[in-house]
């Protein structure tokens, strides 16, 4: 039994929690967002003003990014217990938690491509900006399909024992579709609905924190449950 | 408390995000009365109140299926989930035909603020609506397959099917609830 394996990859979720928000939050300062609305000098003497910072914070972020990875695997194993034999919405999970991967390295990158050379055209710059953010931000499908996959498996647990308890299924979906609206913020340069709103980007932002917060204990219970029924066997 | 559990962290989410679309709404709002006055203005209250009859009456049809489900001589449901999901479709009917006038007239997301959030809250909610759709073209299925087996509800013991349906009535319910806040908030609100 891979048990420690397993417990692993659940603490690897924290760590890029962790990881995560010192990198792109506390080193590079990228929270509160910026207004979508700054003009081009005021985006490029943000990148001017923290060069170091940014280019140290998105190391960390870009790094804390996999790490991501063995978490959606450890919960798609979890998954694969519910499903047997053939696991197609583990599957899913694994596909999408790979692309996820990739649209959590992708946005440091180009910021960090932004504060490579900070003295080039302030236009170029909101350029680098506006695709990171964008990119961050907007592209929740891979997300959305990884809760809801989560959720249909759950509901599908028949077992005297489930894995994850029903309401989890519930709540995943209700994670999905929470992060919809960062969606509409490609209209929107103001408001709640713009890349640094209320509803496009905190609540859904505090939204997929919490969602880490709230599978954690659940997925220790379900990997500790496992161990124990392998051994009664 | 109807339903399992899980349904109740599903609408009670749902309602603490809709409640914090409600307040962001009311909030901007006091910011630019006259703008959003104006823009209501030109909102159709009669396609919100067909759409608010539809969902009420779909409502009580779909109380009256459950109700003639818990009797155990199950023999009306059917048709009663049949009647609601005719309500669901009208709603769904009126919704198109607004939307379509508004964009002809070439109103859209970006117009005004009014009408960013008139499209997405009607948006998310009309979402809301066809997921309900399904879940009620599932209640049929379980309700015309208890009527074949006389009145046994079909999904492992009756306690556990009844708990489904419920879950799937409250749902439904959930989304009549939000369109009567919605309705007067963008159409009616002075």
């Amino acid at each position: 039994m891979n048990i420690k394996a397993q417990l692993f990859c659940a603490w690897c979720g924290v760590a890029f929690l962790i990881l995560f928000s010192i990198g792109w939050w506390f080193i590079a300062g990228y929270i509160p967002p910026m207004s979508p609305a700054l003009s081009a000098n005021e985006v490029a003497a943000f990148y001017q003003q923290n060069t170091g910072l940014i280019r140290l914070g998105m190391v960390i972020t870009m790094f804390s990014a996999a790490l991501s990875a063995p978490w959606v695997a450890v919960i798609a194993v979890q998954l694969k217990r519910i499903e047997g034999e053939f696991p197609a919405l583990a599957y899913a999970l694994l596909v999408a938690g790979a692309v996820g991967v990739v649209v959590l390295v992708v946005p440091p990158m180009v910021w960090t491509t932004a504060a490579f050379r900070p003295e080039r055209d302030p236009e170029l710059i909101m350029l680098l900006n506006d695709f990171a953010w964008l990119f961050f931000v907007m592209t929740f499908s891979p997300f959305f399909i990884q809760n809801l996959v989560i959720g249909l498996a759950v509901f599908g647990d028949k077992s005297e024992t489930p894995v994850f308890p029903r309401w989890v299924a519930y709540f995943n979906i209700w994670v999905a579709i929470l992060l919809i609206p960062g969606g509409l913020i490609t209209f929107f340069k103001t408001g709640p609905f713009a890349w640094d709103g209320i509803l496009a980007f905190w609540l859904p932002f505090a939204v997929f924190f919490g969602w880490f917060v709230v599978m954690f204990p659940l997925l220790l219970k379900a990997i500790k449950q496992q161990d124990l029924s392998s051994e009664s066997q | 408390m109807p339903g399992e559990v899980g349904i109740w962290v599903f609408i009670l989410g749902d309602m603490v995000i809709f409640g914090l679309f409600f307040i962001v709404f009311v909030y901007y709002r006091g910011l630019d009365l006259e703008l959003y006055l104006q823009s209501q203005a030109t909102l159709n209250q009669n396609y919100g109140a067909i759409n608010t009859l539809f969902l009420l009456a779909s409502s009580w049809f779909v109380a009256m299926a459950v109700d003639d489900m818990r009797s155990k001589t199950t023999r009306l449901a059917p048709r009663f989930l049949v009647l609601a999901m005719l309500c669901g479709l009208g709603f769904t009917v009126v919704k198109i035909i607004e939307y379509r006038e508004k964009f002809m007239a070439g109103i859209t997301l970006t117009t005004n603020d009014f009408y960013m959030y008139y499209y997405i809250f009607t948006g998310l909610h009309f979402l809301h609506v066809l997921i309900g759709m399904g879940v009620l073209v599932f209640l049929w299925l379980k309700a015309r397959a208890a009527v074949q087996r006389k009145g046994d509800l079909p999904i492992g013991d009756s306690e556990k099917g009844m708990m489904l349906i419920e879950s799937g009535a409250s749902y439904w319910h959930m989304v009549d609830l939000l369109w009567i806040v919605l309705f007067p908030l963008l159409y009616l609100m002075k």
